[in-house]
């Protein structure tokens, strides 16, 4: 059975994204001096470079092909939090936005009866997602001496508001097309603090 | 680690955005250097790596020109 409208622009829109954050932390990791930072970065740049070509494949598989996106989720929340301006910040942007990833990628496996290609695709994904919320989390451990832990947990506060904000303007503007994964409901993980 | 010079700090932030040394002068806004907003995220990174400082966003919210960045750079270096 074909693609819908909503779903290739769905998986367009996944792809897209992962385009962008691999862009995003290509360049971060072309900048930064030799350090455990970089050297996860640079797993993590590569990675979503892998995840690009998995909804590329996936995309492929079933008949179809990406709808060329002009901008991804990631421009919407640099506008809205503000650009970051030291590595802690980045840090904690990638922490809030990798965890908004992981319930999305949940939320599209609660719809019912999805595709074998999509469900496999975001099961493969999943597996580096945890492991890059758990690299992250633990940079912004270990930057606790240098920035401070109340700085830390105020700038993640920040970034959770602007996600929150920015997720509900997507589904807004998109509510058409993302209707299929609104009816899944939220998923737990969402609640997390 | 002794503050570095205006001229230092300059000299790097020409080195870092890739533009003629030249242009890059105290008065000039940060934003007409480069096109690109993410290249100044970059550029602040390797400064603050540099010179063992953080900046903040307040911190940046008051830095408009290169002489600006150079100050905050030369008040926070140990």
């Amino acid at each position: 059975m074909l693609l819908s409208d909503d779903e290739l622009w769905a998986l367009s829109y996944y792809r897209t994204s992962e385009i962008n954050g691999s862009l995003f932390f290509g360049r971060l990791a072309r900048t930064l001096r030799p350090s455990p930072i970089q050297h996860d970065l640079t797993k993590h740049f590569a990675d979503e470079a892998q995840h690009a070509w998995y909804w590329t494949d996936c995309l492929d598989r079933l008949g179809a092909r990406p709808i060329k996106m002009s901008d991804a989720y990631q421009d919407q929340y640099l506008e809205a939090a503000g650009l970051p301006v030291n590595l802690m910040e980045i840090m904690a942007i990638t922490l809030v936005f990798e965890r908004r990833v992981i319930n999305q990628y949940a939320r599209h496996l609660a719809v019912p009866n999805v595709r074998p290609e999509v469900k496999e695709t975001i099961e493969r994904i999943m597996e580096d997602e945890r492991w890059h919320v758990q690299w992250v989390r633990d940079a912004l451990t270990g930057m606790e001496d240098r920035f401070g832990k109340d700085t830390i947990a105020d700038t993640l506060r920040r970034y959770k508001e602007a996600d929150r904000e920015v997720y509900a303007h997507t589904l807004a503007e998109h509510e058409a097309r993302l209707g299929f994964l609104l009816d899944s409901g939220p998923h737990p993980a969402e609640e997390r603090p | 680690m002794t503050t570095p010079s205006h001229d230092e700090i300059t000299a790097r932030i020409a080195e870092l955005l890739g533009v003629a040394p030249s242009r890059v002068r105290p008065e000039v806004v940060l934003s007409e250097l480069v096109s690109d907003s993410y290249r100044l995220v970059e550029m602040a990174i390797e400064l603050q790596d540099d010179y063992d400082v953080i900046f903040s966003q307040a911190d940046l919210s008051s830095v408009t020109t290169v002489g600006d960045l150079a100050d905050l750079i030369r008040t926070r270096a140990p």
